[in-house]
């Protein structure tokens, strides 16, 4: 081999090893939820006045929380799913919104954090968002909620979707820019 | 100045009338100088018998008076005037108030809060709308967004009766305008994009009690298909089409909500009103004809049983809804004079049906038509312009037009003087991209999105009017956006409706040419309406706050950069925002 | 016995396919054979090695010899593969002669990891949805139409036919049909994702007589549960996550995302092929699909007992 490769040879080892170790986060994919024991979660027992689906309790799980991941690409690509299967599109669209507010701008009416969002997608809100608990299980909710946030370019770029499959013009979530409530005046 | 008592207004009217009837019970043409339901009579003309206000003297319209809702959202309802009192009813949360003409000003009598459940904005898919009471006998009827129709007494505002007529869990709302036709209310249900079943009821004016209800899919007695029932074409005849023309079970989550309007003919004692669009919205899910979504319906008004049936699009699969207004008038037609309803459609075909038969003797567009080639004139069904069928992983194309239609709730008038319907459009094609969808009630049952675009060239809205003889334009008036108001005439051959950007226009009835214009607070999307005042003069209101499936990128503050949102309208509507604000106000004009 | 055998076809589409395959792999063997024959015999005869200076002049007899020898190669190389064009071009008229008269029309949607199978019918309410279960009856001549849903996947019956790739956003068809009764596996032959090795469907080819019973059947709603078990089963999918996706004909469960589980019961495996159809393994599914399918769309519910046998008993009545 050439002597200018082989001098800059271990800076090259050096930045694959670290691009590889970068990258496994982006790559963990948790197919079962971590197991967390019932009492350690609120259970709220009244069920929201309005539930998707059929009234009823719902399932109610002894176990297995999930925990809020915003680095697995994976996570974030079930969420995009998962919004589309439960008609999440219906009312907020690509993020644009529609009966339901924009999820892709700067103003959060109940808040951006993971918790908030994963709180409105378990609980409903007092505006017309229904209450998913017992319908949509919580590790599953969590993805959700990652994905929502991603609306928005809140979460690392390299985990989220890069790619829109959808007709709406809208920039794959991946090129989002974070919102910030400065750029709501802006827009 | 009050008008006389009811009971000496219906012994007038039933004196001039009873030669010709003899059956006629009070269906009383409403006084001049009123306006009891928003469509003002049952035939649905909202032509204004008033001629104070002329072509020649409109340019001295000005404001009297203004009240504001302090309501961001679509304003859609049309002011009631009874006599000496206003009714005004909001978008959500549904207040009801009263306004007495007989003072300077109008000062507001009473207002009525029904609480409507909050929760219930979640399944309202168009804005959280109200489209008007209708007020008869001393009570005023409207319906509440969760489901509720409440009866009010008009002059204290006290609840008289309120009856609940299914659950907005299911995904279910009501947002459209009731009529009075003798001693029941008419009502109907929206959340057809819910894939909530659709139907009409009658209530008792005096108990609230549920007389009748006709759903728009299911087995015929459900329908309220009986031995009476002699649709004109052979697709429309057969058992239980509402059933059979389904995959199994799928009726029963199939749409063909009524929340458009409803007209009555007392002469043939039947009630005309269309059914909404089916769900879902990807035609994949439903083979079939889908009976009786996106259809027009003539029902016997006591009993609420088919009398025909004509199905304007069968196997919808544009998201045309048939619910658009039926306005009853009589046509001289080839020598000879027919009694015709006549219904701009969704799919962009202006129909002239005979109202007792259901034959369709002319169907013609008034807009820019691509999806279909007129109505097939030996079976009435639709021609449409491609077998290509929508597929789940191909976007459609360029479907002109779009899924809200030609026109969409926004109701037309009708000028006996000019013979001319005046006709509120709007010209924007669609692309679609349909995919499976799961029906959770309470959550939308599309299986679709999409997003609407202009044609290159044309404008985004039209003011139409359109002469049902001669079947074409008589002439026309470009818009910038949507025009996603009511249609106003009034009998000094003046003609109504306001822009999305907020202007306030007065033309001429006979020939378009525009008269007067106001710059209002916000776009307008109310129903103008006309009355005479405790003065004697003649007013014209309407309400204003922009919104309405049109204005929800205003209304509901939507991203525009997302093209797909609002149903796909924020595609087309991406300059609305710049040019107009919410707002929420009454505007009561009158001549200087 | 499940029958899943390239080579052992069992309809005329395998049997055309294996008209070719077989005569190309004889020939195949042949010229193998052939050739390793005359490497051997070249290397035998120029073992020893001559060290003497080649011949300023060629030997003319040699080199004509050496002609000859490839040109008579060539030619039966030409000869043989022409005669192999010709076969597989009658192979492919073959397989597209294949009689359709009433044929029946089944469509078949691939999802990651399962297959949607729904027979139409020109009257809307015969026409029915199941998964991952393809019945068709025997001496009938079968359409089967294929779409995917997310990405590429294919279509391959051994027994029956060769594979046919379902690709998104586009239609293709395979036609085939099954002359002898029995059961077969088909799988997805395209990688399509992390569990595409499980990806399998069963193809039951009945007597006319019995697939006539088994349509009636897979049309009718599904049954009523009687015992309390049961309803309580029912109640929890009705009121939990389970309708968010999958659809119960009769009931108000009408969910487009997985398995139509109308008849669940009356399939013989979970997962698309990856279990057997058994109350343990369903119990086991329901709890945690991914320690049995790791990265399935279907997600763990860890029910009380009680809750996780009510769902069983009722999964069990749907036949």
């Amino acid at each position: 081999m050439s002597s200018a490769f082989a001098s800059r040879l271990p800076v090259i080892l050096l930045a694959t090893v670290v691009g590889a170790i970068a990258g496994c986060q982006r790559e963990e994919r948790h197919f079962t939820a971590t197991p967390v024991p019932a009492d350690a979660r609120a259970q709220a027992d009244a069920l929201a006045p309005q539930q998707a689906g059929p009234a009823g309790r719902g399932m109610r799980e002894v176990a297995a929380a999930g925990t809020y991941d915003e680095n697995s690409a994976y996570a974030l690509a079930q969420g995009k799913k998962y919004y589309r299967w439960f008609n999440c599109i219906g009312c907020h669209a690509q993020g644009g919104g529609g009966s339901g507010p924009a999820l892709m701008d700067a103003s959060w009416i109940y808040g951006n954090k993971p918790g908030d969002v994963f709180t409105s997608i378990m609980d409903g809100r007092p505006g017309g968002m229904p209450s998913y608990r017992g319908r949509i299980p919580e590790k599953e909710a969590w993805e959700l909620a990652a994905y929502v946030r991603s609306l928005s370019g809140l979460v690392p770029t390299d985990a989220a979707p890069n790619r829109a499959d959808s007709l709406s013009g809208a920039d794959p979530e991946g090129l989002r820019d974070p919102q910030r409530p400065e750029d709501k005046a802006r827009k | 100045m009050s008008a006389p008592p009811f009971a000496a207004r219906c012994a007038q009217q039933l004196t001039r009338i009873a030669l010709a009837l003899g059956a006629g019970a009070c269906i009383a043409a409403p006084a001049d100088g009123d306006w009891p339901t928003a469509a003002r009579d049952p035939a649905n003309t909202r032509f204004s018998p008033l001629a104070e206000i002329t072509a020649a003297n409109v340019s001295g319209l000005q404001l009297a008076w203004s009240f504001s809702t302090a309501i961001g959202k679509g304003h859609e309802a049309a002011p009631i005037v009874v006599g000496d009192t206003m009714f005004v009813v909001t978008p959500f949360p549904n207040r009801v108030i009263a306004f007495d003409l007989a003072t300077p000003g109008a000062h507001v009598k009473w207002t009525f809060e029904p609480k409507p459940d909050p929760h219930a904005q979640g399944v309202a898919c168009c804005d959280v709308v109200n489209r008007g009471a209708a007020v008869a006998d001393n009570r005023l009827f409207f319906s509440t967004l969760d489901n509720q129709v409440i009866a009010l007494d008009t002059r204290s505002g006290a609840e008289l009766w309120r009856t609940r007529l299914g659950d907005f869990a299911s995904g279910q709302s009501m947002t459209m305008a009731p009529i009075v036709v003798k001693d029941e209310v008419i009502v109907g249900n929206s959340g057809s994009d819910f894939g909530v079943r659709g139907f009409i009821a009658a209530l008792a004016a005096d108990t609230g009690h549920e007389l009748w209800r006709a759903w728009s899919t299911g087995p015929d007695k459900d329908v309220r298909i009986g031995a009476g029932f002699a649709p004109f074409y052979a697709n429309d005849r057969g058992a239980d089409l509402g059933v059979a023309s389904w995959p199994p079970e799928a009726w029963k989550i199939g749409g063909g909500s009524v929340d458009g309007w409803v007209s009555y003919d007392p002469e043939l004692d039947l009630l005309f009103h269309g059914t909404g669009r089916p769900a879902p919205r990807n035609p994949g899910a439903r083979p079939g004809a889908n009976k009786w979504t996106s259809s027009l319906f003539a029902r016997k008004a006591q009993s609420g049983d088919a009398v025909w049936a004509y199905q304007t699009s069968p196997h919808d699969r544009y998201g045309y809804d048939g619910s658009n207004e039926n306005v009853l008038v009589s046509l001289t037609l080839a020598g000879r004079e027919r009694r015709v309803l006549l219904h701009p459609d969704s799919n962009g075909l202006l129909y002239v049906i005979d109202r007792a038969t259901g034959e369709v003797l002319t169907a013609d567009p008034y807009a820019f038509v691509s999806t279909s080639r007129g109505v097939d004139p030996d079976s009435g069904a639709l021609r449409y312009a491609t077998d290509d069928m929508p597929a789940a992983g191909r976007v459609l194309r360029d479907s002109c037009p779009g899924s809200a239609g030609a026109k969409n709730w926004q109701p037309s008038a009708w000028s006996p003087r000019t013979q001319l319907l005046y006709v509120p459009t709007q010209d924007l094609c669609e692309d679609t991209d349909f995919f499976a969808a799961s029906h959770i009630p309470g959550t939308p049952y599309l299986g679709a999105e999409s997003k609407m675009h202009a044609r290159a060239g044309a404008s985004r809205g039209g003011f139409v009017a359109w002469d049902p003889v001669k079947r074409r334009k008589a002439w026309w008036l470009p818009e910038r956006f949507p025009v996603w108001s009511g249609a106003l005439a009034t009998a000094g051959d003046v003609v109504f409706y306001g822009t999305m950007d907020g202007w306030f226009k007065a033309v001429d009835a006979r020939n378009g040419h525009a008269l007067w214009k106001f710059r209002t607070v916000s776009g307008i999307v109310g129903q103008p309406v006309s009355y005479r005042g405790g003065d004697g003069h003649q007013y014209v209101a309407v309400l204003v706050g922009v919104g309405g499936w049109a204005g929800l990128i205003v209304a509901n503050d939507l991203d525009a950069r997302d093209g797909s949102a609002g149903g796909g309208f924020v595609n087309a509507m991406t300059d609305l925002p710049a040019a107009t604000g919410r707002g929420g106000m009454l505007y009561v004009f009158r001549l200087r | 016995m499940t029958q899943n055998d390239a080579l052992d076809p069992a309809g005329p589409q395998a049997a055309a396919i294996g008209q070719l395959w077989w005569p190309t792999l004889w020939l195949c063997v042949f010229v193998f054979a052939a050739l390793m024959i005359a490497l051997a015999w070249g290397l035998w005869r120029s073992r020893g090695g001559s060290t003497a200076t080649p011949a300023a002049r060629p030997d003319e007899r040699g080199e004509r010899n050496a002609r000859r020898v490839v040109g008579a190669a060539v030619t039966l190389s030409t000869l043989l593969l022409t005669g192999l064009l010709v076969a597989s071009v009658a192979a492919d008229r073959a397989l597209a002669s294949l009689p359709l008269a009433d044929a029946l029309a089944v469509r078949v949607t691939a999802h990651q990891w399962w297959w949607e199978v729904t027979y139409d019918d020109a009257n809307p309410q015969r026409s029915f949805t199941t998964a991952n279960e393809l019945v068709i009856p025997v001496g009938r001549p079968v359409v089967v139409t294929l779409q995917a849903d997310d990405v590429i996947h294919s279509f391959w019956i051994p027994n029956l036919h060769g594979k046919k790739d379902l690709i998104p956003g586009r239609v293709a068809k395979i036609e085939l049909r099954a002359d002898r009764a029995g059961t077969y596996v088909g799988r997805c032959a395209e990688y399509c994702g992390l569990e595409h090795a499980f990806m399998a469907f069963d193809v039951l080819a009945l007597s006319p007589a019995g697939f006539d019973t088994w349509l009636a059947r897979a049309r009718s709603d599904a049954a009523e549960p009687v015992d309390e078990a049961a309803k309580r089963g029912r109640e929890l999918f009705m009121t939990g996550s389970c309708m968010l996706c999958h659809a119960i004909q009769g009931t108000s469960a009408a969910g487009r995302r997985a398995p139509d589980l109308t008849h669940f019961a009356s399939r013989a495996h979970i997962g698309a092929g990856r279990v057997a159809n058994t109350p343990q393994a369903l119990a086991a599914w329901i709890e945690d699909p991914q320690k049995i399918k790791p990265g399935a769309n279907m997600p763990a519910h860890l029910l009380p007992p009680a809750d996780n046998a009510a769902l069983v008993a009722y999964l069990e009545t749907l036949r």
